[in-house]
């Protein structure tokens, strides 16, 4: 099962984003990139997309209709009340109810879609191939079989655009 | 660097032209329903001047969270605080139309009435003209003085002056936050002096702040249209869309908060103000308003792609202009008249005023550069890049 990586190690995030841009104009297929801090411009030379936000909009439709259905659902349909002279379709008053579960629906079901997504589960094993990408070093990682050039290939583009050092590893 | 805005010939022909509009609106309005006409160059007054002090809001807030995006776009609201002397002395004249408008005013009605009786000793036409007085002395002091700072910077450089404004623009929102208030109870929630709601005022000047950016946003799209701002890019565009949306949802939010809770508690009272807005013809603004200024920015600016296109930020930004206008229509006009008009007094009062709006922006407007030179941010604003 295991097979062999290349590990490019850096050390800023200039070099980093050359290293990159050099990876990608030869068309090497980078698998995946570790940092000691969110580094959106990465994201964007990866040219990642993300449909998270589209995600998150469709469970908040949802949650409204959902809301809204179920509350008249109960106040009208199953059990009418009379408040005060009001109509059993209060809707004003379930708009309120409604924006804090759709809220609450949304924080939550962002977080299991994203957990699914990820493959995160409570009790999983971290995966780290370099343990200096939580101190201060940038890694980028090539899986052999897929990134479409062998190590010598990839070393002399790494080290062209700032890598600090570039070796295999096997996991 | 040293770039100036160029109006035409034509341009100015153009506010020459509206403001001859509005004269002419006025004293049709004078001759054939001053009540009306009352009503309408409070509106509109109210309009321009939520404008401009919304514009100076953002303005004094970019100092003081220290933004760097909107360094190069400052003289925009700069030049729109140019319009509160013109608003002070429109609402001095309105002195005249203080019978016209609000039932408080008169003698013989108050005394026959508890409730304003009760009231009398804060809502009374001395003291009512000394607040406004209070009012514009304060915002045209502290606004020209934040002008003045900017101006000065452009000779000195240094961050000293970045700092004085720093703190002025703290003692301007403070003292923003205090007279808006009260400005938007005397001058709008009296008009109904028997009815009162006290998320009115942050209603108002959320509302002030909201449109006041949008203004802000659409002129500086305009001049970036007209060959202006070179360095604008797309990252500008998505943080006035991102303003522009969150206040969306405040305004949107307040909105809600003030006719949710009248609603709920079904107070005869309170639910006059609402009931008064439902009938007769009125409704169509009640929605149109929620529709205009919450779901459509709410919705449109969603998607970071439409965020980011400048022509749909230019629509949003001029959907906007109108909300503001339906908010207050919906907020003086049911009060005055009995069922919507438009017509010749509400055109004219409204393009003489704008005529006038846009005279005295693009007088203060042509005085200085159009991007502020030594800005510690200038820099930052230019090469302004976000995710």
């Amino acid at each position: 099962m295991n097979t062999t990586h290349i590990i490019g190690v850096f050390d800023s995030k200039s070099d980093l984003l050359a290293g990159i841009e050099g990876a990608r104009s030869k068309n090497f297929i980078i698998d995946e990139i570790y940092t000691p801090y969110p580094v959106m411009e990465a994201i964007d030379a990866l040219k990642r997309k993300s449909r998270f936000t589209i995600a998150a909009f469709v469970i908040g439709f949802l949650a409204v209709v959902g809301v809204l259905s179920f509350l008249y659902w109960t106040s009208v349909i199953d059990w009418p009340i009379n408040y005060g002279g009001k109509p059993t379709n209060a809707f004003p008053s379930f708009i309120i109810i409604t924006l804090v579960l759709t809220i609450l629906s949304v924080t939550l079901g962002s977080l299991f879609i994203f957990s699914l997504r990820a493959r995160i589960y409570p009790g999983k094993k971290y995966f780290l191939p370099d343990e200096r990408s939580t101190d201060d070093k940038f890694i980028m990682l090539f899986d052999k079989n897929t990134s479409g050039a062998g190590f010598e290939a990839i070393s002399s583009v790494l080290k062209a655009s700032g890598a600090s050092e570039v070796y295999e590893k096997e996991f | 660097m040293d770039t100036k805005v160029i109006f035409t010939k034509k341009f100015y022909f153009i506010t020459y032209g509206l403001m001859g509009l509005g004269v002419i609106g006025l004293v049709y309005g004078f001759l054939t329903d001053t009540h009306r006409t009352w009503a309408n160059l409070l509106l509109n007054n109210y309009y321009f001047l939520s404008l401009a002090l919304g514009a100076a809001f953002f303005f004094s807030l970019q100092y003081i969270t220290q933004s760097g995006w909107s360094a190069m776009f400052r003289r925009i609201p700069e030049a729109l605080m140019a319009y509160i002397p013109y608003a002070a002395i429109i609402m001095l004249v309105m002195f005249f139309g203080l019978h016209d408008i609000y039932h408080w005013s008169h003698e013989d009605a108050v005394a026959h009435d508890e409730l304003l009786l009760h009231k009398s000793p804060y809502l009374n036409i001395p003291f009512f003209m000394i607040r406004m007085v209070i009012f514009f002395a304060a915002w045209i002091l502290l606004t020209r003085y934040l002008r003045k700072l900017s101006l000065q910077e452009d000779n000195l450089g240094g961050q000293v002056m970045f700092e004085k404004m720093e703190f002025w623009s703290k003692i301007f929102i403070f003292v923003l936050a205090l007279t808006f208030s009260m400005a938007s109870f005397d001058w709008i929630m009296s008009i109904d002096a028997h009815w009162y709601s006290t998320i009115f005022a942050f209603k108002n000047f959320a509302a002030a702040f909201y449109h006041g950016t949008s203004l802000v946003a659409l002129i500086a799209i305009i001049l970036h249209k007209k060959g202006y701002f070179k360095d604008m890019n797309e990252y500008h565009l998505l943080d006035f869309s991102r303003y522009m949306f969150g206040l969306s949802i405040i305004w949107g939010y307040l909105y809600f908060s003030q006719f949710a809770l009248i609603w709920f508690g079904n107070i005869p009272e309170e639910t006059i103000y609402y009931a008064k807005r439902w009938d007769n013809g009125w409704m169509v603004f009640f929605y149109a308003n929620f529709i205009i200024n919450w779901f459509i920015p709410f919705i449109g600016l969603l998607p970071q792609k439409l965020d980011k296109s400048i022509n749909f930020v230019y629509f949003i930004c001029i959907l906007l202009l109108v909300g503001l206008y339906t908010d207050i229509f919906e907020q003086i006009m049911p009060d005055v008249a009995t069922r919507p008009q438009f017509g010749l007094i509400e055109i004219g009062v409204f393009a003489g005023l704008a005529g006038l709006f846009l005279f005295a922006f693009s007088k203060a407007l042509v005085k200085a550069p159009l991007i502020a030179k030594n800005h510690p941010y200038l820099e930052e604003s230019i090469h302004h890049h976000i995710h």
